[in-house]
């Protein structure tokens, strides 16, 4: 799996807003491009910023592999033609290229995601979405980073449950059922309390935000998201 | 760090039983994510993630059901394990499922405009099944409809080509997701908020 690690890298010092610029730069572009010369080119920048991040390749694609299987089915699918001569390589070359792009989309992300603490994120939320929209998303963020595992502890407890009644001989409609309702049933208790517990805590709309400032080290990143928002017009 | 000085400004009471509501169903989606049975030939596994956009819509409305998705796909955005398979990161909101994920505020919205009528909610055990099923088929072809057509474009796909593989395998599965939503709200055991 994915996660933030600590680290001293170049990339873990930047300020987290000129990261998602980057990463908007980047996709904008490269969902503009799928010439082979753009993709030499994105793939420079892929590989630099893997490197700058110390990113593990093998396990980012790992974690990716969902996205990877469409990836790699994708070009299959659209080289195959019904009739002769069944294989059309053109629209298959198109597709592999096209899905190339996606991937190195995903591996930019990937960086963003190991170098950048949940809490860093949260606090560049609440300062680039202005108002009360943005103290939501803020906090919002913030609580289900807290409860997700608390959440998957439920529901291992009701899979668990489910299976020591033999649950797996059921239909699938009826363990999807059982599994939303108790699942949902739970989850919902533990907003009411939760929600008590926030009132009880003043919980409003204009608390005191986490630090955030950018720093020198954040021009040649901002340039570089503006170079490449730029490069998506060409 | 700058200390906000300003009066205190309390959330209302009934915002925060509401939030507090959208943000943990949101922690549910993303909880279910690892629940996945990929399937050959096909991209994204099968989940009950889909199930719990389509709760969000008939239990929280039109406008906290869609706050619920949106604050799970900014989660995502900024990389918890929260998309199918425990993936995160702001590539997969534009990369191949995309589609899919930012069809998921507009479903849940649209489910509840048709089944509340409005932001003031409705008991939806006592709505007639028939609308219930109806604004569940329409929020599900207009899943398929954004997923299918985004991941078309994507991957320079025929629209034929994209169907096949990122909306035919799924037609059973959202079948019995949409049984499922209505047992569960029909069960009267949830109340809305």
């Amino acid at each position: 799996m994915l996660t933030y690690e600590p680290g001293e890298t170049v990339v873990h010092d930047l300020d987290p807003r000129s990261k998602l610029a980057v990463q908007i730069g980047f996709a904008a572009t490269a969902l503009a491009h799928t010439a082979p010369r753009a993709l030499l080119g994105f793939s420079v920048f892929t590989v630099a910023v893997l490197a700058l991040a110390r990113v593990p390749l093998l396990r980012t694609l790992y974690a990716y592999r969902f996205a990877l299987v469409i990836l790699a089915v994708g070009p299959l699918v659209a080289a195959a033609t019904l009739g002769p001569p069944w294989i059309d390589l053109e629209a298959g070359l198109a597709t592999a290229l096209a899905s190339y792009r996606v991937l190195l989309i995903l591996l930019v992300s990937a960086a963003y995601v190991r170098t950048t603490p949940v809490r860093e994120s949260r606090a560049a939320i609440q300062r680039t979405v202005p108002g009360k929209p943005g103290q939501l998303l803020g906090i919002g963020v913030a609580l289900i980073f807290r409860f997700l595992p608390v959440v998957q502890s439920d529901l291992r407890t009701i899979r668990d449950a489910m299976a020591a009644r033999l649950g797996t001989e059921r239909s699938a409609r009826e363990r999807a059922t059982t599994i939303g309702l108790l699942g949902l049933s739970r989850t919902f208790d533990r907003a009411d309390r939760l929600s008590l517990a926030l009132r009880a805590r003043c919980f409003s709309w204009n608390p005191t935000l986490p630090a955030l400032a950018f720093s020198q080290r954040d021009l040649p990143a901002l340039g570089v998201a503006v170079a490449l928002l730029l490069t998506a017009f060409l | 760090m700058a200390t906000e000085q300003g009066d205190v400004d309390l959330v209302d009471g009934d915002v925060v039983h509401a939030f507090a509501r959208a943000a943990l169903l949101a922690t549910l989606l993303g909880a279910v994510a690892p629940i996945a049975i990929p399937i050959p030939f096909s991209p994204a596994p099968i989940t009950l993630q889909v199930l719990f956009v389509f709760l969000a819509g008939l239990l929280l409305g039109p406008l906290w059901g869609t706050v619920s998705i949106l604050l799970y796909l900014a989660a995502g955005a900024i990389g918890l394990p929260v998309f199918a398979g425990m993936a995160g990161g702001l590539g997969v909101l534009v990369g191949d499922s995309a589609g899919y994920l930012w069809s998921y505020p507009l479903a849940a919205g649209l489910i509840g405009l048709l089944v509340h009528r409005g932001t003031d909610l409705r008991d939806p055990a006592e709505v007639s099944t028939p609308l219930v099923v109806v604004a569940l088929v329409t929020a599900t072809v207009l899943i398929y409809g954004m997923g299918v057509g985004y991941m078309a474009w994507l991957l320079e796909l025929e629209l034929w080509e994209a169907i096949t593989v990122g909306a035919l395998p799924f037609i059973p599965g959202e079948v019995l997701k949409i049984a499922a939503a209505v047992a569960i709200v029909e069960s009267g055991r949830i109340d809305t908020i």
